[in-house]
């Protein structure tokens, strides 16, 4: 039932995309308007058939249906109500089932949103383009990937349950839908961006339609990667959130390129320039996200969080090689029309910034990528096996978050087209003095080493930067001066400077042991004192959780615990972390006492200001959802740019007033 | 200034020694070893057997006086090159330094190249009497029409 179900709902989906296509090619060739009007309710048999499906997967989870293969591998009857729904992303069929449901959801929505104007031909392509990848995916269901093979149980089955990492900790059960919801949406300003270049129109207009939607899907992109982190976090129990894990590498590459694309579109819109560069961004996006749901679903490399399956790997490889000739086919053979009729006066400009911004994006996303594949590169060529591990990547990133954070400090302050320098002094003062005071408290409260010292100026420096912009602007417009693309892009600034401060300092300054304690006994480290006090054993439908109690600094009592997992014998451990402004004190258990030995084993791990990656996820993702809202609408006249000719340098730099930090352009 | 008011919050400490025997100093040499029991993770992340065994023989060395370099030279020669987190800086493996900063050197080439290119393209490109007056043309119907289109 559940099986016919399923099956029923992809082939529908299939069928739905297939005719989708079909009827918008054919209405665009004989210029049939109602029939590349038909893309919206086909977008809908595509949801409807995703949503089946996916009622059915639930159903078949929910109500342990053992002959549903998907579920018999990973369900299982102890399972808690959250993560047995959450199970259904747990492994590789059912997280593709995830991405089409979610792509479909995209679908609709483009088709609604441009309701209006479905028989344009730029709209009428875009949906062509959502219908090949949701036709993709479907396809993939219904072959390499089937979420509802049949199964014949065994008299009295119980299924093994989910990996016990995946059922440890509730943030399983909204990371992966967030993560999809970044990932997937890039899937719309990539359409548009095909079909830009497919009718030749590839004016401006295209992307102030895709600007909001490649913002949505970069915020939740954001949001899932932090999540991500704070699960490793709260989970993984070595006191870590990020460790270049070629499955992290495949959610940050996406994220690289995305936001080298939500700079350098300003300069597009703004000037006109840098057209092949950001269509180039926006398949580059998309095409990330196949490849690097490629390297994790397919076995090639090895992660915590990778799936293998079969022939998933070389079809996905397949339609990442399609996507990437597609994207450079067309660039190519548009690339008259897209030449750039301006060019950028000054390097010392905004578009300058922005470029070198897309330089630095641009090397970040490839030292990720080299490193990612280059094992796998290196071993296919000569056969020699070597690790481009965590040390390879800290190197090559903290002098590349360096640069960024230094133009994160001067680009907001530049106007458009040319800067003096007199107009820099002016407004970098204060930023300057920030950056400054930071190296210094940073000193007084006994941070040494010259990195972190260097991160903590440049954040200090970037900060003041953001700040002055939003003071300006709100002084300006009162709380409007919050809203808005490049006010809320200062407040996301804001949460990105804190993420490196706070990278910085918990790098530099962790401080780790492990003890073995006997009740009563007490460690000390970096000035915490850790009494071990008792344990105890308690019983779960799924698990066996061996849990000890610590006094920390003879105040509050914390409990980790290590969680053994009935089915699968599989022990994880849950650590307990006292979360503090300055620092985290981490506890996490390494070994449950025995009899002959009643020691139980201990790791703490003493990191400052992790909490405030946390906090600097969250400010970012409200700066983009200020970012969402449309700002003031800018007068066209309005002065914004520096004058160019370079007979009036020193000649009184544009008052503070003019140096609005660009609203939105609205095309009357 | 919040990024000010964190970093007032940081503690003291000091970075990882290089030299003598301190929890501090085997762990940072642990994260340089790759757990080969385990999926990605390195020996200072993981309780598997192998990773235990790996942080008792670093504790050992690192007692026995040997430098960062001779207790890491000492696991890549048992257990193979692949142990090491950091890739080789020469042989094939090198090119995964050297190519992004090649690459980041050919971008900044292209770009200073085009900016000259553009520089020079500048200089024949003054506003003619025309475009001087299209534009006071735009700025009176601007203020005639109290911001009409645009």
């Amino acid at each position: 039932m559940n099986r016919a179900l399923g099956l029923g709902g992809l082939v529908l989906g299939f069928g739905g995309a297939f005719v989708g296509i079909c009827a918008v090619l054919a209405g665009l060739r004989s210029n049939r308007k109602e029939l590349v009007r038909l893309s919206r309710p086909y977008a809908g048999v595509v949801l409807f058939g995703a949503v089946l499906a996916v009622v059915a997967m639930q159903r078949g989870l929910i109500t342990r249906d053992w002959t549903l293969k998907y579920v018999a591998d990973h369900g299982s009857s102890t399972t808690p109500p959250l993560f047995n729904v959450a199970t259904m992303w747990s492994a590789l069929e059912g997280s593709i089932l995830l991405w089409g449901l979610i792509l479909a959801g995209y679908t609709v929505a483009v088709a609604t949103k441009f309701r209006k104007r479905l028989e344009d031909p730029l709209v009428g392509w875009a949906m062509v383009v959502m219908f090949v990848v949701c036709l993709f995916f479907f396809g993939l269901m219904l072959t390499a990937a089937n979420p509802f093979q049949g199964n014949i149980p065994p008299p009295g089955y119980d299924g093994p349950g989910p990996n016990p990492l995946l059922q440890n900790h509730i943030l399983m059960a909204f990371h992966p839908p967030m993560l999809y919801l970044g990932y997937v949406g890039f899937t719309v300003p990539f359409a548009f961006a095909i079909a830009a270049l497919a009718t030749g129109r590839v004016g401006e207009g295209w992307l102030v339609e895709t600007r909001r939607w490649t913002l949505f899907a970069w915020g939740f992109l954001t949001a899932g990667i932090i999540l991500g982190s704070w699960w490793s976090y709260e989970v993984l129990g070595w006191g870590g959130y990020w460790k270049w894990d070629p499955v992290e590498n495949a959610s940050f590459l996406p994220w690289l390129t995305g936001t080298a694309y939500l700079h350098s579109v300003m300069v597009q819109e703004r000037r006109g320039l840098l057209r092949v560069w950001n269509l180039s961004l926006l398949c580059a996006t998309f095409s990330l996200t196949i490849l690097g749901t490629f390297l994790t679903r397919s076995g090639v490399v090895e992660s915590v969080h990778a799936f293998s399956g079969g022939s998933v790997g070389p079809i996905l490889l397949g339609f990442f090689a399609v996507v990437v000739l597609v994207s450079v086919g067309l660039i190519g053979w548009r690339g008259e029309q897209l030449r750039a009729p301006g060019r950028i006066d000054s390097p010392l400009s905004r578009e300058g910034a922005f470029l070198a911004n897309n330089v630095l994006f641009a090397v970040f996303a490839f030292v990720v990528l080299l490193g990612t594949v280059f094992p796998l590169v290196v071993e296919a060529l000569n056969g020699d096996r070597l690790t481009v591990g965590v040390p390879y990547f800290n190197r090559m990133t903290v002098p590349i978050g360096f640069a960024l954070l230094t133009l994160m400090a001067i680009a907001p302050v530049l106007p458009w087209r040319k800067a003096s320098g007199e107009l820099l002094r002016d407004r970098l003062w204060w930023p300057a003095w920030a950056g400054v005071a930071a190296v210094v408290l940073g000193a007084v409260a006994g941070a040494d080493g010259v990195a972190p010292l260097i991160a903590f100026g440049l954040g200090g420096f970037a900060a003041g930067s953001a700040l002055r912009q939003l003071v300006l602007a709100t002084r300006r417009q009162g709380v409007r001066g919050l809203v808005g693309r490049a006010n809320g892009g200062m407040v996301v600034h804001i949460g990105t400077i804190m993420i490196a401060v706070a990278l910085a300092a918990s790098q530099s300054f962790i401080r780790t042991a492990e003890f073995d304690l006997k009740p009563g006994a007490t460690a000390v480290i970096a000035g915490h004192t850790v009494k071990y006090l008792d344990s105890r054993s308690v019983e779960k439908s799924n698990r066996v959780e061996l849990r000890a109690r610590f006094l920390v600094d003879g105040k509050k009592v914390f409990e980790p615990s290590l969680n053994k997992y009935r089915l699968t014998g599989q022990t994880i451990g849950t650590p307990s972390v006292k979360v503090g402004p300055r620092e985290d004190v981490y506890l996490a258990l390494t070994r449950a006492p025995g009899t002959s030995n009643p020691a139980v084993g201990l790791r703490v791990i003493v990191q400052p200001l992790v909490v405030w990656l946390w906090v600097g996820g969250t400010i970012m993702v409200v700066g983009t959802v200020l970012a969402l809202f449309p700002g003031r609408r800018r007068n066209p006249l309005d002065p914004v740019s520096a004058p160019a000719a370079p007979e009036v340098e020193g000649d009184g730099p544009p008052s503070d007033g003019s140096d609005e930090p660009d609203g939105e352009v609205v095309p009357a | 200034m919040l990024a000010v008011v964190v970093v007032v919050l940081v503690v003291a400490a000091r970075p990882a020694p290089t030299k003598g025997v301190s929890d501090q100093r085997a762990f940072a040499l642990a994260t340089q070893l790759k757990c080969l029991q385990c999926v990605g993770e390195s020996v200072g992340a993981s309780q598997a057997p192998l990773a235990v065994k790996f942080r008792q023989e670093i504790d050992r060395q690192m007692r026995r006086g040997r430098t960062d370099d001779e207790i890491l030279n000492y696991f890549a020669q048992r257990y193979g090159r692949q142990v090491l987190e950091t890739p080789p800086s020469t042989g094939v493996g090198a090119l995964v330094w050297i190519v992004p900063v090649l690459a980041f050197a050919g971008a900044v080439l292209v770009l200073a190249a085009t900016f000259r290119r553009w520089r020079g393209e500048r200089a024949d490109l003054t506003p003619s009497d025309d475009d001087e007056a299209l534009v006071a043309q735009a700025l009176a119907d601007r203020r005639d029409g109290g911001g009409g289109s645009s």
